[in-house]
């Protein structure tokens, strides 16, 4: 039942007042479907049978009115759930959309798009289903059953009490069939969730399928999700088939019980022909509430189902966020200084004790193998992650003393793994700083070289790229991924890999740039390259985790460790470190 | 190519008609026995049904004024029958559509799907992937009922109709006429509405996309946007997104719910007419007293029917924005297909050959021109030159991922590329392409993606020839350990040798590596070219790279500009040439590295 609670809090008080105000309507408007009936059997009556046309006219009028006003009263019902529930899903969604923004990587790490898609969607659409449909369908039902006993009861208690009789059983088998349901329900859910992942991944990765001509294994991949969610969808109709024909002969029980009982109860002179005619005609609103009660059990399972799957991550709360005590930094320096930073992942050492400290302006590099924890390193330092043990300080101060609007906003980081959003190459540059003037925005792009292709698109700067920026090559995606990180003029300027794919003479070119951008920055390149870390005024050597070279460039030379035999490898350089060896001895 | 982005809606060409429902009833054909047996079952329900007041007015008219107790019972264990009956029929008949309802559903997804994976890259390049995952998902579960209950109703529903029409017709014409009258109101009121209601769940559908592609776009992008401290800005981007849901909705909502109150309030208005009518007739012996009664129920019966028919209409006009937009993806043309009659490309040597091939992306803008050459068997060829001068392109053709717009590429002397099936072709070729692709698994199933039939020995075989073995057994699981592609648990550098590990394992005799290995470091990068030296051997192989030490080993170099081949050769003729290639490679030495060993 909290996930009906949960609906109710993230309704706002105006729209509260409406839905109560929709459940009476439909209550009365349910009740109100008894009216015409009765008035209809005046017209019968007093008009057709009496011949007396007197009464015509009105009661007809009556009809009309009675109908006009419980339709009306039923349209503005329907629209002001429309309306509520509407509302009450857009603060949803708005929620838990900024919930998921605000989530911390690792969260990410363990939750497929796929499947926070489907809780954003298909699971959400229940939410709205339960506030718009199920609930006035549970007052109409409930409503029109128990008027319709208590109407009966006061004609004759004792037939009604035998039909009420029933009610104890249909409860009992409905709660069974509610318990058997459930499971099956979030069974489906998880199925469908896992489609939604397969088509989003297959989607995601189509490069790659085409690459290896995979078209048939992920169909077959597919067909296997797609069958699994049709499997389950029949089980589950299985299991309500079975209950079915007992709701469905319980409903029946009541005509059948009001006529032949009531039959019985005449002979027996303990009822007259006339009560007997307002049990029959009126048999429909105690059975109708009772069929429904089936279709309304898997309307609300299935919404409890899908419901506790969106407040999972509604209530999800990132480990990263700001300390109430949070210093405030309007104007970030950028001195940077990691002092014994250890991290892990999964139990995996990813970074042991690594100490730095790079002054305000100055430029550090960091070069290393392949999975020696150089992006991690940017991953701590804008708190992606929090570290296992040490401390980073910006600016003399803990970073988790810093607010992280304020830090985030202090680095600029190109990506290595470049994502652009499929907008135009103006609004992906200005991504981080959305007040830039279009002459910035050019001024920020040639600085990172890609003004010159970006004028060669069709529509230039107003050309929009697709999502990860499919369509432009490696080269073009790292140009654009850098001027965006310029564009927010940071005090920290991370570099992560972003030259990797650009030929020698635009990474020179570059280089000349940062070394004259119109902003004052602290800079951090990573590289395989050593040419883009060879003028830093610190070097760092990363190599499973630690830091095992430090200095300049000249001094890591000297060393004649990784530094230097990349730096030979690189240069087309015979490596003869031996040879050197005997030359120092 | 135009693109689409989040917040643009796409636009449908075709207009409404139900020759959408008729495409779709390719679909429903296959369940045609089927769902008849099912109509038959509800018509039998029905008419069964109807013996339920025959029973009752025997109980009235004969048991109780006798106070025949026995009769009583008699007639009550005929109507449990019937009432179990029916709840039979109708049991099975739900059954039967479950099965056509789920089957077709899964028939739909299934080719949807197909048809996807056919589709060129620029497909998927101009639109986000979210507008076309909410097609294969939700779109297509929405259509279920509408195709298979939607159209058994609709049936049952005429059926209704004919039946309380004739009984109509036979108390009175006159009467019966008028009872009809309402009914060109009512469908001047359903066309009066219907196009707007069809816009408005157009938009709705549009809006719901464009949501769709926001928030898929913000999960995978989800790390630049937490760097760039952008939060507040996207969810004010979201927030306007679902606020627009919101209004499309209420506008459709508000449109569709007068189908149902205008039928109400006609067929109101109509039974009263027929009463004021039959009570002044009836003073003048027109119409009979019984009449009268009997056709006051049979209004009410008459439009029950046309009710929930018009509430069928509703979700079809719903539902037919959804079956529109999936017949739209079905129909995207598939540029790159087998011809027909193409023939297996037998195991092949792995010559290749361009002869004057050209070809644009747009037409009348050549990105290539005329360019022949030829690669004989177990050569490497590295591809140079300036970004963006078609070096990609190049190889992309080798593997028909577009067609040629002049001349023709060959295999082994004897193969047209575009003359053999695709999956013979690219599967002798192993392609890693820029952006390494990583699916959610483990590792050893994403290495095996290049041949499933590999078993974990020649997998781990693959790993240790990239140097990924040590890395991955690193990892608390080995090569069980979860992986995805989203996640943070592999460096740009790991994902990278995990598929050129994927890549290898394929066994291709074609080679192409696009920027392979940008993101691996140099020490390991020589390590892997070791590693692969002998798997490689006598193998074709196309490599773009920036790195010297990965060019110069190769047996022939292309310097790409130009819309052409500019210039070819080996290192040292090159260097010679004093030309394109030289420029670059002396630029690429650090200034004053000089070629001698370093030595101190």
């Amino acid at each position: 039942m909290f996930q009906i609670r949960w609906l109710w809090q993230n309704t706002d008080k105006k729209h509260r007042v409406i839905f109560i105000i929709a459940m009476v309507f439909s209550a009365v408007t349910s009740a109100a479907l008894l009216i015409n009936p009765f008035l209809t059997s005046i017209l019968v009556d007093e008009v057709i049978v009496a011949k007396d046309t007197k009464l015509l006219l009105p009661v007809l009028s009556g009809i009309l009115v009675v109908q006009v006003l419980r339709q009306g009263l039923r349209y503005a019902m329907v629209m002001m759930l429309e309306s509520s529930s509407q509302k009450t899903v857009y603060n949803i969604r708005s929620k838990l959309f900024t919930n998921l923004q605000y989530q911390e990587i690792r969260f990410f790490d363990t939750h497929r798009t796929g499947d926070l898609m489907t809780r954003m969607t298909g699971d959400r659409e229940w939410c709205r289903h339960c506030m718009a449909f199920i609930s006035y369908s549970v007052v109409d039902s409930l409503v029109m059953f128990v008027s319709t006993l208590i109407f009966f009861f006061f004609i004759n208690w004792k037939l009604t009490l035998i039909l009420a009789a029933v009610a104890p059983l249909l409860l009992k088998v409905t709660r069974d069939y509610s318990k058997i349901i459930r499971p099956q329900f979030i069974e489906m859910r998880e199925r469908l969730s896992e489609m939604n992942t397969a088509a989003q991944e297959n989607i995601a990765g189509n490069r790659v399928v085409k690459a290896f001509s995979r078209e048939e294994y992920e169909c077959g991949k597919f067909r296997e999700k797609n069958r699994n969610f049709r499997d389950s969808n029949l089980h589950i109709n299985k299991l309500w088939l079975k209950h079915f024909p007992v709701i469905e002969g319980l409903a029946n029980f009541m005509t059948l019980a009001t006529v032949f009982l009531g039959g019985f109860f005449i002979i027996q002179k303990q009822l007259t022909p006339g009560e007997l005619t307002i049990f029959t005609s009126l048999s429909w609103a105690l059975a109708n509430p009772m069929r429904n009660l089936g279709t309304l059990i898997n309307d609300i399972q299935r919404f409890f189902s899908c419901a506790s799957k969106v407040i999972e991550i509604f209530y999800a709360r990132p480990l990263i966020t700001d300390r109430e005590d949070a210093a405030d930094h309007p104007e970030p320096k950028g001195h940077i200084e990691f002092k014994n930073v250890s991290f892990s992942f999964n139990n995996t050492k990813v970074l042991e004790n690594i100490s730095f400290e790079v002054k305000e302006g100055e430029t550090l590099g960091i070069i290393g193998p392949t999975g020696s924890g150089k992006t991690t390193i940017v991953n701590l330092l804008a708190r992606l992650y929090d570290v296992d043990s040490g401390e980073i300080l910006l600016d003399g101060c803990n970073i988790r003393m810093w607010k992280l609007q304020q830090l985030r906003g202090a680095i600029g980081t190109a990506t290595q793994d470049v994502f652009l959003f499929s907008d135009t190459v103006d609004g992906n540059i200005a991504f981080g700083n959305q007040g830039l003037t279009e002459e910035e925005v050019r001024d920020f792009a040639r600085r990172a070289a890609a003004d010159g292709f970006i004028n060669k698109m069709p529509e230039g700067y107003e050309t929009i790229i697709g999502e990860r920026g499919v369509g432009l090559s490696g080269g073009q995606k790292q140009r654009i991924a850098l001027a965006r990180a310029l564009a927010t003029r940071p005090a920290v300027l991370v570099l992560d890999d972003t030259t990797s794919a650009l030929d020698n003479e635009t990474e020179k070119y570059i280089q000349q740039q940062l070394a004259e951008l119109p902003f004052k920055c602290t800079r951090i390149i990573i590289s395989q390259r050593v040419s883009s870390v060879k003028d830093a005024d610190q070097i760092i050597v990363l190599e499973n985790g630690r830091i095992t070279e430090k200095g300049k460039h000249e001094d890591l030379i000297r060393r004649r460790g990784y530094y230097c035999e990349t730096y030979a490898l690189q240069n087309d350089l015979p490596v003869d470190f031996e040879a050197a060896k005997a030359g120092c001895e | 190519m135009a693109r689409n982005k989040f917040d643009v809606d796409e636009t449908l060409e075709s207009p409404f008609s139900f020759a959408h429902l008729k495409r779709a009833s390719v679909y429903i054909r296959r369940h045609r026995y089927k769902m008849l047996l099912a109509l038959l079952l509800s018509m039998f329900a029905s008419i069964t049904g109807l013996f339920g007041p025959k029973i009752m007015e025997w109980v009235f008219d004969i048991a109780v004024p006798n106070e025949d107790i026995r009769l009583l019972i008699l007639l009550a264990v005929a109507y449990t029958a019937i009432v179990i009956i029916g709840i039979l029929f109708t049991t099975i008949r739900a059954r039967i559509m479950a099965y056509v309802s789920q089957d077709i559903v899964y028939e739909i997804r299934q080719d949807l799907f197909a048809h996807l994976q056919k589709l060129p890259f620029s497909y998927y390049d101009s639109r986000p992937a979210g507008k076309i995952l909410v097609r294969v998902i939700n779109y297509v579960n929405s259509v279920a009922d509408m195709l298979s209950n939607g159209i058994i109703n609709t049936i049952l529903e005429f059926i209704n109709l004919v039946v309380i029409l004739i009984f109509m017709f036979n108390t009175s014409v006159t009467l019966s006429w008028m009872v009809i009258a309402g009914l060109p109101v009512f469908l001047a009121v359903l066309m009066f509405i219907k196009p707007r209601q069809r816009r408005a769940w157009q938009q709705q559908s549009n809006k719901n996309s464009n949501y769709n592609a926001y928030l898929a776009e913000s999960i995978d992008g989800v790390r630049v946007t937490q760097l760039f401290a952008r939060q507040e800005v996207n969810i004010s981007i979201m927030q306007r997104l679902i606020a627009a849901c919101k209004t499309a909705w209420m506008n459709a909502v508000k449109i569709s719910n007068c189908v149902w109150l205008s039928a109400e309030i006609i067929s109101t208005l109509v039974l009263i007419l027929m009463y004021i009518a039959g009570v002044y007739w009836l003073g003048g012996a027109i119409v009979s007293f019984g009449v009268i009664l009997a056709m006051g129920q049979y209004v009410s019966r008459f439009w029950q029917p046309i009710i929930n028919l018009a509430n069928i209409y509703n979700m079809f006009i719903n539902n037919v924005a959804y079956l529109e937009r999936i017949f739209e993806t079905m129909d995207e043309p598939v540029v790159v297909d087998d011809i027909p009659g193409a023939v297996e490309l037998p195991p092949i040597r792995g010559d290749v050959e361009f002869k004057n091939v050209t070809f644009a992306y747009e037409p009348g803008i050549n990105v290539l021109e005329n360019i022949s050459f030829i690669v004989k068997a177990g050569q490497s060829i590295a591809l140079v030159g300036p970004t963006g001068a078609g070096k990609t392109t190049i190889v992309n053709l080798i593997s028909r991922f577009y067609n040629l717009t002049g001349g023709e590429i060959t295999i082994d002397g004897e193969y047209d590329i575009s003359k053999v099936t695709l999956k013979s072709l690219r599967s002798q070729m192993g392609i890693m392409m820029q952006d390494s692709f990583i699916f959610s698994g483990t590792i050893m199933d994403n290495i095996r993606y290049g041949r499933l039939e590999a078993t974990d020995d020649e997998v781990i075989e693959a790993a240790k020839a990239v140097r990924a073995h040590e890395f991955i057994m690193e990892m608390e699981n080995g090569y069980y350990t979860e992986v995805n592609e989203r996640g943070s648990r592999l460096s740009a550098g790991q994902k990278q040798l995990i598929s050129f590990a994927r890549t290898l394992l394929a066994d291709p005799k074609i080679l192409i590596l696009d920027e392979a290995t940008s993101s691996i470091d140099t020490k390991t990068e020589r390590l892997v070219q070791e590693g692969i030296r002998v798997i490689l051997k006598g193998r074709t192989s196309f490599i773009i790279a920036h790195r010297l030490s990965t060019i110069k080993s190769c047996d022939k170099i292309f310097y790409i500009a130009d819309k052409g081949i500019a210039e070819a050769g080996n290192h040292d003729e090159l260097m010679e040439k004093k030309g394109l290639y030289y420029k670059l490679y002396t630029s690429q030495l650090q200034d004053g590295a000089k070629p001698e060993p370093l030595v101190v």
